[in-house]
């Protein structure tokens, strides 16, 4: 049977203002939960990117300046392959650093721009027999002060330290979104529950003269997945408007090395964005379709 | 039309709405359940619309075993059941005419339907000219009339009226009963429970008398009692 969209449409509008207060506490409701959970994944993103040189058991990198001689280079590279602890070390050149930079900061065009291959550090990526802080800081430190050497960076100082700060936010972040989330279908189902409630009379009259069960559950359906969706959009705005740009800050802060690539790509944004929309739809849906199917029967 | 075959029904196992009934009420009869309060009358009228079930025995609408539908199914049962009762069921922010037109919208018929239906059908029960005012702006007979139309706007095959007399003076009862003969003439199966002797006893329809869920008479052209 077709059901009328404009049948839906007006029954929904009515239904949403008839309820106004309760509707916003579902709608703010959905949108504080998302907004952690998306903060929460963002975050993770963050890190994600900002780890992404150190995959693979690098433990540390050895920058070298970009004016450094062939001398220099080779000599750092013997003694990198004859020291026993070091396990596997391998050279990124300008040109794949640039790509690299290219990567991380995908989001800053101009930053792009006034940089290029020949000002930008080559460097060793080295993995190491153990990953004993001390060891590896020690090992490290013999490279930092030879000649053509611009920087070493630890990944426990910069993984280790972005994880421990991503573990105490986001652990934290997904618990409140969790136990937010749940509210919020828990809203959204008394929501509809109410609604249907105050519909009672319309709702006995449509089953007395043969509506069938669908006609009668789709508007309260799409009002429970409305909530939701406009919960939804504002925590998407709050995530591409006031939490991506801070963790960008986070990243400018120099608070971590060079190239802490501490940022959220606009895919990330994306799919982080997608994820929410879907979550909302998914709680809004699932949320009033249960009311539906306990309060409404033949 | 209706076909009762041994039906019980209890409520909580205790309580007796109908015990072992069985009868047969044919195409366009007129039929009145007569009975004390607690008899077995709404519960008769509510099993043939399914919104009940019995625990024992079959019923059968239009040659149907409605005890065997899916539920699914059940809305295209009470198409062809129109109802009506004592306290009207009128939704009190819809106008009259928005009342009517709110039972062929919700099983999708479509626009041009409703729009010569509705005025149609209520001319046909005399309210032709109050179409745009709400149910409170009526007198109880008005509002009656405006349930009829509504049950009768999709032409049922079967009326089903629970004490539609029941909250209205007899000078308008009448005027109601006129109206529910008018449309069993037109072949509409009714079954009418009530408790006003006057009518039963002017009318002369067959009467089904029920006592404590038992069908103790079933007269054609009775009387009240």
């Amino acid at each position: 049977m077709a059901i009328k969209i404009d049948y839906v449409a007006r029954e929904t509008a009515s239904n949403l203002f008839r309820n106004v207060t309760l509707t916003l506490a579902s709608v703010l409701t959905v949108v504080v939960s998302l907004t952690l959970f998306g903060s929460a994944l963002l975050l993770r993103e963050g890190v994600e990117n900002a780890n992404d040189r150190f995959k693979g058991g690098i433990e540390f990198i050895v920058y070298l300046q970009p004016t450094i001689t062939e001398d220099q280079k080779a000599s750092i590279e013997r003694a990198l392959d004859e020291n026993p602890e070091v396990r596997e070390a391998t050279f990124v050149d300008q040109d794949a650093t640039y790509e690299e930079f290219k990567r991380l900061f995908a989001n800053s065009p101009q930053l792009v721009e006034t940089v290029s291959p020949e000002i930008l550090p080559p460097s060793f990526r080295v993995a190491p027999v153990t990953k004993d802080p001390a060891v590896v800081q020690a090992l490290g430190d013999t490279f930092a002060a030879k000649p053509g050497v611009y920087e070493v960076v630890f990944a426990f100082e910069v993984v280790q330290r972005i994880q421990e700060t991503f573990n105490k936010i986001g652990v934290r972040f997904l618990a409140a979104a969790v136990l937010l989330l749940v509210a919020a279908f828990m809203l959204i189902f008394n929501t509809i529950r109410v609604a249907m409630f105050a519909r009672r009379r319309e709702i006995e009259v449509m089953k007395l003269v043969g509506a069938t069960n669908w006609f009668i559950r789709v508007p309260f359906i799409v009002e429970g997945i409305i909530q939701a969706l406009l919960g939804a959009a504002v925590a998407v705005g709050f995530m591409t408007f006031l939490v991506r740009p801070f963790i960008d800050e986070l990243s400018e802060d120099r608070v971590l090395p060079i190239f802490q690539g501490f940022v959220v790509t606009d895919a990330n944004l994306l799919t982080t964005n997608l994820l929410v929309v879907g979550i909302a739809v998914a709680i809004g849906a699932i949320g009033s379709a249960v009311a539906v199917s306990r309060f409404l029967d033949v | 039309m209706i076909k009762l075959e041994n039906v019980t029904k209890t409520y909580k196992g205790e309580v007796v709405a109908l015990r072992n009934a069985s009868l047969e009420i044919n195409r366009g009869e007129f039929v009145f359940l007569v009975g004390a309060s607690g008899s077995g009358k709404s519960t008769f009228l509510r099993l043939i619309n399914r919104e009940e079930h019995p625990e024992q025995g079959k019923i059968y609408v239009a040659g149907k075993d409605i005890g065997a539908l899916p539920s699914w199914k059940v809305p295209h049962l009470r198409r062809n059941i129109g109802s009506i009762f004592q306290d009207f069921k009128l939704l009190a922010n819809k106008t009259v005419y928005e009342n009517v037109a709110f039972a062929l919208e919700v099983i999708g018929r479509p626009r041009h339907v409703v729009k010569t239906q509705v005025p149609a059908i209520l001319e046909l029960v005399g309210l032709g000219k109050k179409m745009s005012n709400f149910p409170n702006e009526l007198s109880g007979g008005e509002q009656q009339r405006v349930s009829i139309a509504r049950a009768f706007v999709n032409r049922p095959l079967i009326l089903l009226a629970d004490e539609p007399t029941g909250n209205l003076d007899p000078a308008t009862s009448v005027g109601i009963m006129r109206l529910l003969d008018r449309i069993n003439r037109t072949g509409t199966t009714v079954v009418m429970a009530t408790h006003d002797r006057s009518i039963v006893d002017t009318m002369r329809r067959r009467v089904i008398e029920l006592d404590r869920g038992s069908i103790i008479r079933d007269q054609s052209r009775g009387v009240y009692e």
